[in-house]
């Protein structure tokens, strides 16, 4: 029984660190909005040095210079502790002002990138600073031991968790009594009222990361002595840091604290555990405890991080599509096949490595570039793959094709796995997860010798077709050429089946994903399996990559699969582009162990030590300025190119063009036929809201609304702002969960999620248009029309369907032009195109007539009617009395949450009521004469 | 304040076009106009929380158009936001104070002003109602010693007869501070009730621009600009 408390006391050290470094990131979040990969990194820099400053010495990071400066004597423990202190919260503060002060705008996924440049930039400069010797510190915290009820625990660790404890006391108090802390959560929850109140949010996210580089640095030099000081060592404290900080969603400073705590100890004791019991695995328990804690947090709870009030988003990087994939893969061929026959020895072993790690390159780019999920968990996928070879080919003894395919789908199972909590949480959590699963696979599996079969790693069988030996050979035949080849085939295979998937339905709806989810599912996209499928994907290609590096390697090895390397191999991903294939094939040739490293191995020596160092940096300045990535700019300037020749069509586009020129009579005919079979009575309404009322916590937003839609009306709801309108046709459309009831055809919607009304046939427009801003005005739409499933044979319907509502709404000319390029008018016509994309029966438009001046909102007008010729039921919500007045056929007014008109247009324009819901009730003094005037003078005006 | 030829919009589409105005002191103007006619984004590029696009506003002198907006808050031009924006978490006398300024009023002297917030200073922004919350809005604008005051839909869901209680105490306000405001406003007859002058847009320009109480006098005029939308002539030029 004493045993358990002495080792789960034993890991409060390490536990107290945790706790600290997840301080200092719930701190960095809440300022910021920056999930700090880095932190770790600052906890090593606070650690080094005060190591440094003990010895009389001061620590330079910077190359060139001179590792370290002499002061002259050495300094006691308070005021190197103070200076060490002192040092990283400079370069907290620093490291804002430099890096995320730019990115105050991005998306929440490129300040974690960023700072995970940061975090590989740093590590690598560590390390080829100070070597990888550990260096040893003299203890801190008074170390003898003491006796608890007969239990006898070493002092130091109590001491430590102790200390963290207080600075959790001290930085709670800050947070609620002083005014710092007060203009902190202010700016934490909104910053547009921080800044309206005179309030500047940077200064206070300084002041903020100073103090949380502050609180890691107290950490990292505690630790110190408990610890031994070698660069790696710090890094993997994030993970369980951050798993700290997820359980507490990033916001309760005391549960941060205690989870940390939890933590630590839990490791120490399933440690000891492991030791006592072997029958449990020997290896990788204690590192699998911040996933499962993870893991079952965000399932139980699946709420998403609170988000912060930020002011602008900025989009993430453009996602080109291909335009031939068919002679770029026969030219890549080629030219690999050459360059492989006229090279040899270590510069083909180059190439080949070049290949490979191109295959799990394109593997992110499906998962991060397509379908926006930041994945740190890819390179682990990979040797999930090696080592399922290991087991399926040498120990089952599975021949050559069939075993590195089955050894995939293993991953991509895998794959999926990690894909689950991805749908409960959006954006960033889903890089702390991908990471804890990485760092927990790596200890339980890869490096356990009781499931892989040896310390050094699983043995593999080399591959042979038919006979033909496809290993890579050894001693004087290394690597064979027959081996490059067939990672070459494997890659153009690959990247030809990505790039397809770009063009494809399933990349349009990865890519509706990622830029915008919830029109993704209003458009009828099934986020969750969209999601899902993109992990499996990725997943799958991930252990083809493996199982690729383990035949080049003859053995599946834990060391090349490390967490760490994972993080710095996204870098390069992320540097080369990893929105396309071009950027997976750049990532494969930048990546280290490829072309470029050897090359530049080559022309200047010792490059080798700082290709981290560089990636991390060239990561950092490239999502501040492009985060497209090389392969962005080259793509761009391919783009400037294009258009000054643009480029034939091919001869199905020509013909499809011709259609729009006949007869409209034939369109429209075409339309109602499809649209109104013979059973359906026309007078039967297409909408029935009965007693429909949404809250949003007290308030009542809509109250007991109903109302009928007959087939083929132009119906249109007004009321002043706050009325209701957009709540109402949120809760129809299954965005709001509303009371009463709607029935669409007969059909009972109610508990339908909105992608499933929008197959029945119920689209609708957002006010904020909500395009997808980097898919052209054509890709827009194609992906409004994915909702009606894949059949082949509607497949070319499809497609001149697309025609003729590029054509209806005149937006021929700007078919390929990105969304954000357009005019806000454009813009209006294509979110109502990708409404009428998917065929539907009735279609929501919310505020279609925004931002058009008079002459273009009656031009709307004329459109709308057009549509509804073709049998659409159209309800609009706009503001525009004018254009409203001219539309529609049957006007509904909303005021307060409340149905107070309905009638005809006319009857609406002489109804008193409608007037005074818009310009304010009468006033008293005024009273009853004033409202008589107004009403004899707008009958007058009649 | 003077603005001049004012251009404002969203990623470079102009919703906004040839805005000109100058403000006085100890006046109310009342920006009146249906919605998507660019009230709340001349509101906005005002405060700088987005950028213009064209045109120039002067306070004081002094060109603010680029600033950042949290300098142009500093400098005396204050927006209430029309979701009023305030700190949900914190009390109303943090929300206060946290706005407070040097040489600007005390806690006491704006509760003065909306007495039902006075016994209600230790209470957690996001429980109070409506009212109280647009109450406490103007107030963390009025303790920044604003030279400009600007408040976007001070009636988006609140009853009448709230908000002219509200409108009440910011003529008082206006009258014993000397501060100008603008109003965006939906209802506008409770505006015209308030405001010295106003001018209403329609598609983004001026459609008319005249004394409140003229307005009130001849309804019709601004019924017409409202309810038609159709009386601009053809702008040239469009796409």
């Amino acid at each position: 029984m004493t045993e358990y408390l002495v080792f789960a006391l034993l890991g409060l050290g390490s536990g107290a660190v945790f706790a600290a470094l997840a301080l200092g990131l719930v701190m960095t979040y809440r300022s910021s909005g920056v999930v700090n990969f880095g932190t770790g990194a600052i906890a090593l820099y606070a650690a080094y040095t005060y190591s440094f400053l003990r010895q009389g010495r001061v620590l330079i990071l910077l190359p060139g210079l001179p590792q370290s400066v002499g002061l002259g004597g050495e300094l006691g423990f308070l005021p190197a502790f103070a200076l060490a202190v002192l040092m990283s919260a400079l370069l907290g503060a620093v490291l804002y002002l430099l890096v995320f002060r730019q990115l105050r705008s991005a998306p929440p996924v490129a300040k974690a990138v960023a700072s995970v440049g940061l975090m590989v930039m740093l590590q690598a400069l560590f390390a080829t600073r100070l070597g990888t010797e550990a260096i040893s510190v003299g203890a801190i915290l008074p170390r003898r031991t003491l006796s608890i009820g007969g239990v006898r625990v070493p002092a130091d660790r109590l001491w430590f968790a102790l200390v963290i404890v207080l600075i959790a006391v001290t930085l709670s108090l800050l947070m609620r009594f002083t005014r710092f802390g007060l203009v902190t959560r202010a700016a934490a929850e909104t910053e547009k009222g921080a800044v309206l109140t005179g309030l500047s949010p940077d200064r206070i996210a300084v002041a903020n990361w100073a103090l949380s580089s502050a609180v890691a640095g107290v950490g990292g030099i505690l630790i110190a002595p408990i610890v031994p000081l070698v660069p790696g060592s710090y890094t993997l404290f994030i993970v369980a840091a951050m798993a700290a900080a997820l359980v507490a969603n990033f916001q309760g400073l005391a549960v941060v604290v205690a989870v940390g705590l939890v933590i630590g100890m839990l490791q120490s004791e399933l440690t000891f555990l492991q030791a006592r019991h072997t029958w449990l695995p020997q290896h990788g328990l204690a590192e699998m405890v911040p996933l499962v804690l993870i893991l079952a947090v965000l399932v139980v709870r699946g709420r998403p991080l609170p988000q912060r009030g930020a002011l602008t988003l900025r989009s993430p990087g453009h996602a080109p599509a291909p335009r031939r994939v068919a002679t770029p893969a026969a030219v890549g061929l080629l030219l690999g096949t050459l360059a492989l026959l006229l090279t040899s020895g270590v510069n083909r072993s180059a190439i080949i490595s070049s290949v490979i790690l191109a295959v799990i390159a394109l593997s992110l780019v499906v998962v991060t570039g397509y379908a926006g999920q930041v994945s740190l968990a890819q390179l682990t996928l990979a040797g999930a793959g090696a080592f399922l070879l290991s087991r399926f080919g040498y120990n089952l003894g599975i021949p050559f094709p069939i075993a590195p395919l089955l050894a995939a789908l293993g991953a991509s199972v895998i794959g999926v796995v990690i894909g689950l909590p991805a749908l409960r949480i959006r954006g960033l959590p889903v890089a702390v997860v991908t990471l804890a699963l990485a760092v927990g696979v790596q200890a339980l599996w890869f490096a356990n010798p009781d499931f892989t079969g040896g310390v050094q790693g699983a043995r593999i069988r080399p591959p042979s077709l038919f006979g033909l030996d496809l290993g890579v050979g050894a001693g004087s035949g290394y690597p064979r050429i027959a081996f490059g080849l067939m990672c070459l085939v494997v890659l153009v295979v690959v990247a030809a089946g990505v790039a397809l998937l770009r063009t494809s339905r399933l990349g349009a709806c990865m890519l509706a994903v990622r830029t915008n989810e919830r029109a993704a599912a209003a458009a009828g996209i099934n986020v969750a399996r969209t999601k899902l499928t993109a992990f499996g994907i990725a997943a799958f290609i991930a252990g083809l990559g493996g199982s690729l590096l383990a035949y080049q390697q003859t053995l599946a090895s834990p060391d090349v699969y490390q967490a760490l390397a994972g993080f710095g191999f996204f870098a390069t991903v992320y540097v080369a582009g990893v929105t396309s294939v071009s950027g997976g094939l750049l990532a494969g040739v930048i990546a280290a162990g490829g072309i470029s490293q050897l090359l530049l191995t080559r022309l200047t020596s010792g490059i080798g030590a700082w290709w981290d160092v560089i990636t991390g940096l060239l990561l950092v300045t490239q999502v501040i300025y492009s985060p497209a990535g090389i392969a962005g700019g080259i793509h761009r300037g391919a783009e400037r190119i294009n258009r000054r020749w643009p480029a034939r069509q091919r001869p199905v586009r020509q013909l499809a063009q011709w259609l729009p020129k006949w007869s409209p009579k034939w369109l429209s005919k075409w339309r109602r036929t499809r649209t109104a079979p013979a059973v359906r009575a026309d007078t039967a309404p297409a909408l029935e809201v009965t007693g429909v009322g949404v809250r949003y916590g007290g308030v009542v937003a809509v109250k007991n609304v109903s109302l009928g839609v007959p087939r083929g009306f132009i119906v249109g709801v007004i009321g002043p702002n706050g009325a209701g309108k957009t709540t109402l046709i949120d809760a129809l459309n299954g965005f709001a969960p509303c009371t009463g009831s709607v029935r669409f055809d007969g059909r009972l919607l109610d508990g339908r999620k909105p992608h499933q009304r929008a197959r029945l046939g119920l689209a609708r427009t957002f006010q904020g248009l909500e395009l997808w801003e980097d898919l052209s005005v054509e890709d827009n739409i194609r992906v409004g029309q994915v909702a009606h499933g894949g059949s082949r044979t509607i497949r070319d319907g499809q497609r001149e369907a697309l025609e003729r509502l590029l054509t209806t709404l005149t937006l021929e000319p700007v078919r390929h032009t990105a969304a954000r390029e357009l005019s806000q008018g454009q813009r209006q016509l294509v979110s109502i195109a990708r409404s009428l994309a998917s065929q539907p029966e009735l279609v929501l438009l919310d505020e279609p007539a925004g931002g058009l001046d008079s002459m273009e909102s009656q031009w709307l007008a004329g459109r709308l009617r057009t549509i509804r010729e073709s049998g659409i039921t159209i309800i609009v919500i706009d503001h525009d009395m004018g254009f409203m007045l001219n539309v529609c056929d049957e006007i509904h007014v909303l005021d307060l949450g409340e149905l107070i008109a309905s009638g005809t247009p006319d009857q609406i324009r002489r109804n008193p009521r409608v007037a005074e819901a818009y310009l304010g009730p009468a006033e008293s003094e005024h009273g009853s004469e004033h409202g008589a005037a107004s009403g004899a003078a707008s009958g007058a005006a009649q | 304040m003077a603005c001049t030829d004012l251009r404002a919009g969203y990623s470079g589409n102009a919703v906004v076009r040839e805005l000109s105005f100058e403000l006085d002191a100890a006046e109310v103007l009342a920006l009146l106009g249906p919605n998507g006619a660019g009230k709340t984004t001349t509101l906005l590029t005002l405060s700088g929380l987005i950028p213009a696009l064209g045109g120039s506003i002067r306070h004081r002198g002094i060109t603010i158009t680029r600033l950042p907006p949290a300098k142009i808050s500093r400098r005396g031009v204050v927006l209430v936001p029309d979701d009023r924006a305030l700190f949900t978490t914190l009390t109303v006398a943090d929300n206060l104070s946290l706005a407070r300024r040097r040489g600007g009023p005390s806690i006491a002297e704006v509760i003065g002003y909306f007495p039902q917030l006075e016994d209600k200073r230790q209470r957690v922004a996001g429980l109070l109602s409506g009212g109280e919350q647009q109450m406490l809005a103007i107030g963390r604008a009025l303790m920044q010693r604003p030279d400009v005051l600007m408040i976007d839909e001070l009636s988006l869901g609140l009853a009448p007869i709230l908000v002219q209680r509200i409108l009440a105490a910011l003529r008082q306000i206006v009258d014993e501070t000397g501060t100008p405001v603008i109003l965006v406003e939906q209802h506008v007859r409770l505006a015209l009730g308030a405001a010295d002058r106003a001018l209403v847009l329609v598609h983004g320009q001026v459609a008319l621009s005249a004394p409140a109480a003229e307005l009130l006098a001849e309804p019709d005029l601004l019924e017409r600009a409202y309810l038609s939308g159709a009386d601009l002539p053809a702008r040239p030029g469009t796409r």
